[in-house]
């Protein structure tokens, strides 16, 4: 028994480095972080949207009759803005009656809802209209207008809660006609106010696309890119822990001592050993690309054939070659990004082993914005997380195709230049750490280090 | 011009210095020998020589060239090879003698650099075998062969024979007493005093930092009364 414990103390001591307990405490915390996040969009999403409403707010929507307990009879009448403002009457701001008419154009409605940055309005018929179907004992539909909002994961609830608050609409008014209308068409009268994706509009990209809902585009979008954060992050430590490795070994076989006196610039071999590894990097970028196209045309042919897809080409969100490019190029950028900085973690290491550990900041780098543009969305996200997000290379191409669907360049070349600046930095900080001793004695015989650590 | 020029050497890792002005000269041709126990400076002498280590204080000219001003050329004219250096395991010894001789030469020149790497490594049909099934002794002919065959003016030598048995550490000898006949400079360190009595021409004693003793190792023999250079170095060290 003893002897077991003597070795698993050494293996437990081994394998419990300051390193490995440094990757613990980030996963956890990165974790606790994500939770937090989730949690925050799914009380975002739960909340009672702001709404607008476009009706007659003084006119009756339909007039009846009813008996008070007493036997006397009143006079009443139904109104969608006074119901609607009833239902809301513990958030009155979130419901906005608009100051476009019953008569007004959508496309007027939408620019009344893009000034006061409303992004979902309900738009019932002139209340005669509306009055004439009812006693006529014709359901009545009311129309949908959204402003697609690029958002994450949970961004398409808003949808489902405006038809929420249109189906207690549609119980209140039922509830009436049953009590005091003396209905009896069942279709009718369970269902006098309809609300469907017939009738409505989305406006995206500076149309208004009707048939159109804000949750089938997400959806769309979401089938398209979820997995491109996931597939970034494998090719970054994929192509990081190849680097970093070549490095450890270079160090554990002494060949780096012997390649470092030969008759060549640092440069050289900086440059080399980046290159190949970017060619490699690539490569394994492309065929998981062409993996996720395979992934991607099943997906959406999934989709049409259940009748929910949404052509995105149809309503230009599609990547046309130059947007490709532009991905292909971002994706180019963040790991010539990443091999800066394994060459900067590898030029530390001191053997194979300790190359192994040294991946783990760079994992978490690629960690931090996979998790934040898989759940938020780089357009869902608050503009701390945005900062946090751009300032990470990786981040880039991972938000670059949803960036190009909603025909976000700017943000996309922003990152471009971004990249291509930290790239450079970071080639120039290796080649800085080739013509230094660090990259021979390691960081134990560094000053700072020393003082540091208080160990000589 | 003298092959190898150290003056006043110092070299300090934080605020620990770990070579305390060290000052000396090795001709043209000449096979020196650093000797000294663990941790004395050896390496990070050969280390500063072939530019790996920057300098904190002093100079080293290698045939003229100032390592820290002009370190590309000194690594033109030198060789070095690291104690328990390894290759590119994934290549077979022609390859790697093939991979580091087109750093020096190509064409016809880079083929025969690499006939004459083959040679004087001495590997047989083994050549063609990979690396990493090489027996030390295998490896590290090898990379003599990879250090000899660019002709290089001054071979640096760490440990050279260090874990190799008798047979191996003898053919080796041999080879470095070849390599200072053809007319090439070798500075090499070692713990092993019976080697470097037997094949330097002059030897320098390094203890913590300080080189305590230079001469031919006869002469420093007869100096301090004693039969081998072991125990002149225990002699100088202990007092």
């Amino acid at each position: 028994m003893s002897h077991i414990t003597s070795i698993m103390k050494k293996e437990i001591r081994e394998m419990l480095t300051p390193g490995s307990v440094a990757s613990i405490i980030v996963m956890v915390v990165l974790f606790a972080g994500l939770g937090l996040m989730i949690n925050g969009e799914v009380e975002k999403a739960s909340t009672l949207p702001t709404i607008g409403i476009v009706a007659d707010e003084d006119s009756s929507y339909y007039d009846y009759e009813y008996t008070d307990a007493e036997g006397n009879v009143h006079k009443d009448s139904w109104n969608p803005v006074k119901y609607l403002q009833y239902l809301y009457s513990d958030s009155a701001d979130k419901i906005v009656v608009m100051s476009s008419s019953t008569s007004s154009s959508d496309e007027e409605i939408v620019a009344e809802m893009e000034e006061k940055g409303i992004a979902s309005v309900v738009v019932f018929p002139s209340a005669s209209e509306f009055m004439a179907s009812i006693e006529a004992g014709e359901s009545v539909d009311v129309r949908q207008l959204y402003l697609y909002e690029p958002t994450g994961m949970f961004g398409t609830v808003s949808t489902s809660a405006v038809s929420l608050v249109l189906s207690y609409a549609n119980s209140n008014l039922s509830s009436i006609l049953i009590l005091e209308g003396g209905y009896t068409n069942y279709e009718f009268v369970t269902n006098p106010v309809t609300y469907s994706t017939a009738s409505t509009g989305t406006y995206v990209n500076g149309t208004i696309q009707y048939n159109i809902s804000p949750d089938s585009i997400t959806n769309a979008v979401t089938s398209q890119t979820m997995m491109i954060p996931l597939v970034i992050m494998i090719i970054i430590m994929m192509v990081g822990s190849i680097v970093i490795s070549s490095m450890g070994s270079e160090k554990e076989n002494k060949t780096l001592e012997t390649l470092l006196t030969l008759p060549i610039k640092r440069t050289t071999i900086v440059a080399g050993k980046i290159v190949a590894a970017a060619i490699v990097g690539l490569v394994y970028g492309l065929a998981y690309m062409v993996g996720m196209s395979i992934y991607m045309g099943s997906m959406t042919s999934m989709y049409t054939s259940t009748g929910t897809s949404v052509d995105l080409a149809s309503i230009g969100m599609a990547l046309d070659l130059t947007d490709w490019l532009l991905v292909l190029v971002s994706m180019f950028f963040a790991i010539v990004c990443a091999l800066g900085i394994c060459m900067i973690l590898g030029a530390f290491s001191k053997n194979y082993k300790s190359a192994q550990t040294m991946t783990m900041p760079l994992s978490i780098l690629a960690m931090i914005p996979m998790f934040v543009i898989m759940f938020s969305g780089w357009y869902g996200s608050g503009s701390m997380l945005q900062a946090v997000c751009f300032i990470i290379p990786f981040s880039h191409p991972m938000m670059a195709m949803q960036a190009l669907m909603y025909g976000d360049v700017t943000l996309v070349l922003e990152g471009i230049a971004y990249m291509a600046v930290f790239a450079l930095a970071t080639i120039l900080i290796t080649v800085k750490l080739y013509n230094s001793d660090i990259l021979i004695t390691g960081l134990g015989q560094n000053k700072y280090y020393q003082r540091l650590t208080g160990r000589k | 011009m003298e092959a190898l020029e150290l003056r006043d050497v110092r070299k300090s890792y934080g605020d620990r210095e770990a070579v305390h002005g060290i000052s000396l000269t090795v001709h043209e041709g000449e096979i020196f020998g650093l000797i000294g126990h663990n941790g004395a400076g050896k390496t990070t002498t050969l280390r500063m020589i072939s530019t790996l280590l920057t300098i904190t204080g002093g100079s080293i000219s290698v045939f003229g060239h100032d390592v820290a001003t002009e370190p590309e050329e000194v690594r033109r004219i030198i060789s070095y090879l690291p104690e328990d250096a390894g290759a590119y395991r994934d290549l077979t010894g022609r390859a790697y003698l093939n991979f580091m001789a087109g750093f020096f030469a190509s064409g016809q020149e880079k083929e025969e650099m690499v006939a004459k790497g083959i040679e004087l490594a001495d590997l047989g049909e083994r050549i063609d075998s990979k690396v990493d099934t090489y027996s030390k002794g295998m490896m590290r002919r090898l990379l003599i062969a990879r250090a000899i065959m660019p002709n290089p003016k001054l071979a640096i030598m760490d440990e050279v024979t260090s874990g190799l048995d008798v047979i191996n550490s003898y053919e080796i000898r041999e080879v470095i007493r070849g390599i200072a006949k053809s007319g090439v400079t070798v500075i090499m360190s070692s713990h092993n005093m019976f080697e470097v009595d037997m094949l330097c021409d002059r030897v320098g004693m390094i203890d913590q930092g300080n080189l305590i003793l230079l001469g031919k190792p006869a002469d420093l023999k007869a100096e301090s009364g004693a039969d081998t250079l072991e125990e002149v170095f225990v002699r100088a060290v202990k007092g």
